[in-house]
């Protein structure tokens, strides 16, 4: 076969196929990522390194993240034995368990009021087998809170409110310590923690109810 | 002048041949619009190396990388090998006697076959012969301009034009017989 060089001389099979021509969205975003890889390619080598050591201080504040969040873990543990000794305590004699008395949370609400620097939840819960029964100024945390007591069958929860520090509602955590069971949450700012040796079930349930 | 004007000046403008090349070898819209933009975008990465040559050979070239790199992950059964000295079709009809049909009036007949049947068939046709025919008869590029985009030296370029345009043929003849 001879290659031909004019192409006059060729068979022109395709020429009535498609030219594709471009879309103009394609031209458009074409022309943006272009300019925009352009600018890219303009920053001075000094933003570069820049660039690099906001990454070194990225990894500095995630390095700090994991520290305060092991702080944090450590904190919830502090916080955990501190309300299991606040609830033994406040069974070791039946006068420590509560400063008012009342089945009425509308009672036990205003109780409150003047002796802490926050608005406790109080919600009385016997329909569901959580009766109510007072309250009290207990201390945790290194600051006053408030502590309710609920009446589970022959069990006392203690359930302890303060504010919480910033950060979004949490649903109830089960944890346990010295045989009793913890259930742990936050919600509108504040943080629960709710103590009793009935089962960890049902202490979810008196969680779940709450939050 | 910055290098961003003059990107935007020598390879933006063929933006069309460089889609229309894209469509053709992936034969999907969305396909070629995202291999064209990726392309653009290693173009701009090289476009220091381009100095002295023409642009749209040398963007086409890029297009072509970048689709035969697509196909390969997405549709690895387009790229089969060919040879190109192999038989043309099951009755033996060798690349020299194919070239004798080229100036056959039947042809001609063929030019006037409608588009859709035209791509149709072109569609159809393994890549590597397809993407010649393309730049060709569609793009209007020489056969050194195609030899340097394809990166085969330019008797390959046409052996595998006059292939494909007889296999082109065969394939519109037998889509009108159908069709008739």
């Amino acid at each position: 076969m001879t290659p031909r060089k004019e192409p006059e001389a060729e068979p022109l099979i395709a020429r009535d196929a498609t030219y594709y021509r471009a879309p103009d969205a394609l031209r458009t975003r074409i022309r943006a990522a272009v300019r925009a890889e352009a600018r890219e390619r303009a920053r001075p080598m000094m933003w570069r390194w820049g660039g690099l050591a906001a990454s070194f201080a990225t990894v500095a504040l995630v390095s700090w993240n994991v520290a305060m969040l092991q702080a944090r873990g450590s904190d919830e543990e502090r916080i955990e034995s501190e309300v299991a000794t606040a609830h033994v305590r406040s069974l070791m004699a039946e006068s420590h368990l509560n400063d008012v008395i009342s089945t009425d949370q509308h009672t036990v609400k205003p109780w409150f009021e003047g002796k802490l620097d926050f608005a406790p939840d109080v919600t009385d819960l016997a329909q569901a087998g959580y009766a109510l029964m007072g309250g009290r100024l207990d201390y945790l945390d290194g600051r006053p809170v408030a502590a309710l007591t609920y009446r589970h069958r022959l069990h006392v929860v203690n359930l302890f409110e303060w504010p919480a520090a910033p950060g979004a509602d949490a649903s109830p955590q089960l944890l346990s310590r010295n045989g009793y069971a913890i259930a742990h949450w936050r919600r509108g700012g504040l943080q629960y923690w709710a103590i009793s040796d009935i089962a960890s079930a049902d202490l979810l349930e008196f969680a779940k109810r709450l939050s | 002048m910055t290098g961003l004007a003059r990107f935007e000046q020598a390879v933006l403008p063929h933006l069309d041949a460089a889609y229309n090349l894209a469509r053709w070898l992936t034969r999907n819209d969305h396909d070629a619009e995202d291999v064209v933009q990726e392309a653009f975008m290693r173009a701009m990465r090289y476009f220091d190396r381009m100095k002295g040559t023409e642009a749209r050979p040398w963007l086409l070239a890029i297009v072509r990388n970048t689709c035969y790199s697509w196909l390969e992950k997405n549709r690895p059964a387009d790229l089969v090998a060919l040879d190109d000295a192999g038989p043309l079709a099951a009755d033996g009809e060798t690349l020299g006697q194919a070239s004798g049909m080229e100036t056959n009036p039947e042809v001609i007949l063929l030019q006037s076959a409608n588009r859709k049947l035209v791509n149709q068939a072109l569609e159809e046709l393994p890549v590597a012969f397809r993407e010649v025919i393309v730049m060709r008869e569609i793009e209007d590029l020489s056969y050194k301009e195609i030899a340097s985009i394809a990166g085969i030296p330019a008797g390959t370029v046409m052996s595998r034009l006059s292939r494909g345009r007889e296999m082109l043929r065969q394939a519109i003849e037998s889509r009108m017989r159908r069709a008739s």
